[in-house]
């Protein structure tokens, strides 16, 4: 009996060596916090710190001058018990190693995790299936803009989009005409953008109203995961289309009404009139 | 009508400035020893001695802060400690998601743990909840900052204002004290009442959730570099916004817009310029002051839209006495002359006919104007020798029995009535349909517009459009087009007279100069044709070339020197779309192309051929734009 508890112990002495000598895991992320003889990467996971872990640096396993904090990238050394026994410590990200699924039983934590409803799929309403909610991953994706503008706007005319992110400034991205009636330009933007706009003829005193002639919201777009995306709009009115009216200008007094449809006929050109022997001066409002 | 005017201003402002205290979000005040806010991503990072507090009623300290503004989240990581709720506690990092009223908190106390705060309980945490993958995650950031500042109150999805700011631009920084970056989605921000500029920097030194106060550095072609303000106030359904413009010039023009929405049908917006002539210093006695009200208002239908628009305008407000001119103001102050308008249209939707791929606009309107004095009399102060809007026909008898002398009637009030429709397909395929590359697009619009006025007379405009577009490649399209502008002047009796070609001087017969052959037909009635040309070629979005030719074959011919040219906005592009007298053929082109990585750089050159001397566009139009 003596012998048989004699040999447990021998195994499990010799068990407990060998897990000591094994190979250590090692993982990298970015650091959260670094205290109370803990560290934290952004995962939101805690691990215990051996006490005289060794702190080096990332790119040549030498001493560093970095400290552990917020923001600095590690590569860190577990040892069998759990236990991070060194880092590498580097100002920019590091090569993925490991995972942190794999050391997550060591993360100390002093409550048991229970679930988080936020967090769980919404049950579909009876007879109804979910659809997949949109995935976006940040990359670019190229977003063309075509618009289609009112008949009775001028062939010259200069169209604008105007941006919650250029802070609605009214000239912010120009457009090119395609056609009689087509406007269009291609913005390259990350996925996951969220993108409130406009159009507008280079100011705020010609922006698009909404079909009903009221002022309209600003249009919408989520930018989803794509190569390319069209997105075609059509704009009604402009704000300073009303027929027959005076437009208002920020820097310019009325233009003074001319019931005449000719604005620069030469100077000295007969006003209109019953012809007769004697003519009336051109009044300059016709010249 | 003084006091209409002065009524339509306010009401809407009242209310503006009212509803200007109503919405509140989070407020997020933090300080550090380094903030960064990059614009690319609209990130907040910050570092060193952390201190946040937010209006819903915790404080925090801790190494280091991160908040993605479009997110609507901030992070705190690194011998935190969060106060709130009566409690004190030491931690790892916190996170807040504001849109959730979730606070996601790491705790070490013996030991680290997780706790959540729901909908802003800070003294009932919930320990052990699985917490969302990206909680305390810290993104990735852009080399350069936009900003550097030692402090910013966060309005929560409206605006960030920073305090001992930097701006960088190119890598060179500027020190601005204060400055409010507005990333609101309420589109009321985006409403301005300055005039457009060639360049623009705008420094935002105050701001928050309902109201904006910018100084601007702007240049124009005509005004060259000056400064500007404007303050916004905003609303959920109003805005008022003031601006003074140019600040640094004798002439300067003080703005009020505003605009209420009152039910979901019914909008009223007005717009008050005051322009004051007063020399650089304001002490100095102006030389003139003149004011114009518009008021305008829209009630919508379920098919339609009915518009009144207004406009009243004093050309000169300081008074009798100021009329001539003096050694102090030797042009004169202008007419006392107070000229109005009132329009009221009625306008469809955009129907589609049928099955067709043809869809039509109708309209219709009724106003008048009024004004005593007349357009040549509004800045000369001199008799009144052709007064009012317009003096036709009409023969006096001055003695009895003897032939009645031309004696013109002077129209101070011309009411018009305006009926017009627009119909318009706006992309019919040919060719290949099936290859986008190998289609052509059809475009033809037809508008047309007929005004009657009390003085018999009425105005015909009809404008045709057609054009032929493809997408050659990606970043190639061209389009062929061709319009026809047709504009008649008829009167009832009477009407446009021919200009006479040969004038008398010194008892000589010479040619008229101003009235060459082309012009001796002119009866009232232009066509205007033009065909178009254009290319458009964008590789990428960070590059754009643009060329468009045309040639015009107008009726009347254009000549050099005859008609004038069109009159330009400040941004050197002409007033008028079309015009007599245009240059016979034309081209232009464009390139605009990145110069940092929210700014690109625009410039336009028009060349005429065939036109005596001008050759160049009077300017190059060049226009920096904040992208």
């Amino acid at each position: 009996m003596p012998l048989r508890r004699a040999l447990v112990a021998v195994s499990a002495l010799l068990a407990i060596a060998l897990i000591a000598a094994g190979p250590t895991i090692a993982v990298t992320g970015q650091l959260l916090a670094y205290q109370d003889g803990f560290v934290f990467f952004t995962t939101g996971d805690g691990f215990r710190v051996a006490t005289g872990v060794a702190i080096r640096d990332a790119s040549g396993n030498a001493p560093t001058t970095i400290v552990p904090a917020p923001r600095i990238w590690a590569r860190a050394h577990f040892d069998a018990t759990g236990t991070v026994t060194q880092l590498d410590l580097s100002r920019t990200p590091l090569p993925q190693e490991g995972s942190f699924g794999d050391v997550a039983k060591f993360a100390v934590a002093l409550s048991s995790p229970i679930p988080n409803p936020d967090l769980m799929p919404p049950s579909p309403e009876p007879g109804h299936t979910l659809v997949p909610t949109q995935h976006f991953s940040g990359r670019p994706v190229l977003v063309t803009f075509t618009v289609q503008v009112p008949p009775n706007t001028a062939f010259s005319a200069s169209i604008y989009m105007t941006t919650d992110t250029s802070g609605w400034n009214a000239q912010a991205i120009p457009m090119d005409r395609i056609d009689a009636l087509h406007y269009q330009i291609t913005r390259r933007f990350n996925s996951g953008t969220i993108f409130r706009y406009l159009y507008d003829r280079g100011s705020f005193q010609s922006q698009e109203i909404a079909e009903n002639g009221l002022q309209r919201t600003p249009r919408q777009i989520v930018v989803t995961d794509a190569d390319v995306r069209v997105i075609r709009d059509t704009v009604y009115a402009w704000l300073d289309s009303r027929s027959n009216a005076n437009g208002q200008q920020p820097n310019g007094l009325p233009t003074p009404y001319n019931p005449a449809p000719f604005p620069n006929l030469p100077s000295g050109f007969p006003t209109p009139g019953i012809p007769g022997p004697h003519k009336t001066a051109a009044p300059s409002h016709l010249q | 009508m003084r006091r209409l005017s002065l009524c339509a201003v306010l009401v809407p402002l009242t209310f503006a400035i009212a509803c200007a205290c109503a919405r509140a979000n989070t407020i997020v005040r933090l300080s550090a020893d380094h903030i960064q806010f990059y614009y690319d991503s609209f990130l907040i990072e910050a570092d060193g001695n952390v201190r946040v507090s937010t209006s819903d009623g915790f404080t925090a300290s801790g190494d280091a802060f991160s908040m993605d503004l479009k997110l609507n989240r901030f992070l705190v990581a690194g011998h935190v400690v969060m106060q709130g709720g009566g409690q004190r506690v030491g931690g790892a990092a916190l996170s807040d998601f504001l849109d959730f009223n979730r606070l996601y908190f790491v705790p070490v106390t013996t030991a680290p743990d997780r706790w959540t705060f729901l909908n802003g309980d800070l003294a009932h945490p919930i320990k052990g909840r699985v917490m969302p993958g990206d909680t305390f995650a810290f993104p990735t950031v852009p080399k350069n900052p936009s900003i550097t500042a030692s402090e910013v109150v966060i309005g929560t999805k409206n605006y960030a204002r920073f305090t001992g700011a930097w701006a960088y631009v190119g890598g060179l920084g500027l020190p601005l004290g204060s400055y409010v970056v507005n990333f609101s989605s309420n589109q009321y921000f985006a409403q301005n009442s300055l005039t457009g500029a060639n360049f623009d920097a705008t420094w935002n030194f105050a701001g928050n959730n309902n109201s904006l106060s910018a100084l601007h550095l702007r240049y124009d072609t005509f005004n060259h570099t000056y400064l500007a303000f404007e303050q916004h106030f905003v609303g959920d359904h109003e805005y008022a916004i003031f601006s003074a413009n140019p600040l640094t010039k004798p002439d300067r023009f003080f703005n009020l817009t505003a605009y209420e929405k009152i039910g979901q049908r019914f909008q009223i917006q007005t717009f008050t310029q005051l322009n004051i002539n007063q020399g650089i210093l304001f002490p100095a006695p102006p030389y003139s002051v003149t004011q114009t009200t518009y008021v305008n208002m829209t009630q919508a239908f379920p098919h339609s839209y009915l518009q009144l628009t207004s406009n009243f305008t004093n050309y000169n407000m300081l008074g009798p006495g100021s009329v001539n001119p003096t050694s102090h103001n030797p042009v004169g102050a202008g007419n006392l002359s107070h000229p109005s308008q009132i329009q009221l249209t009625a306008t469809s939707f955009q129907n589609r006919i049928g099955k067709l791929p043809l869809y039509e606009q109708i309209y219709g309107g009724y106003g008048f104007n009024h004004d005593s004095v007349g357009a040549n009399q509004y800045y000369f102060p001199i008799p009144p020798s052709e007064s009012g809007l317009q003096s036709f026909g009409g023969n006096c008898v001055y003695k009895k029995g003897e032939q009645p002398v031309p004696c013109p009637t002077t129209y101070t009030t011309i009411w018009n009535e305006v009926a017009g429709f627009s119909l318009f397909t706006p992309a019919v395929k040919i060719g290949n349909r099936d290859n986008p590359y190998e289609t052509y697009y059809l475009n033809a619009a037809l508008s047309k517009q007929r005004q009657w006025n009390s003085l018999p007379h009425h105005i015909d405009q009809t404008i045709t459009t057609f054009s032929l577009s493809r997408q050659f490649a990606r970043p190639l399209n061209s389009y062929l087009s061709y319009q026809i502008q047709n504009t008649a002047d008829r009167y009832l009796q009477g009407g446009y007279q021919p200009c006479s070609s040969v004038i008398l001087v010194n008892g000589k017969s010479e040619s008229n100069p101003l009235c060459p052959s082309g012009l001796t037909s002119f009866l009232g009635a232009s066509t205007l044709r033009t065909l178009s040309l254009g290319t458009n070629y964008a590789p990428n979005p960070e590059f754009n070339a643009s060329l468009v030719a045309r040639q015009h074959t107008d009726f009347p011919r254009p000549y050099q020197n005859v008609f004038p040219l069109p009159l330009n906005n400040v941004l050197g592009q002409p007033l008028y779309n079309n015009y007599l007298g245009q240059p016979p053929y034309d081209l232009t082109g464009d390139v605009r192309f990145r110069i940092l990585p929210h700014m690109l750089l625009d410039v336009q050159r028009t060349y005429y051929f065939n036109y005596g001397p001008i050759q160049w566009s009077p300017n190059f139009i060049v226009q920096v734009l904040p992208n």
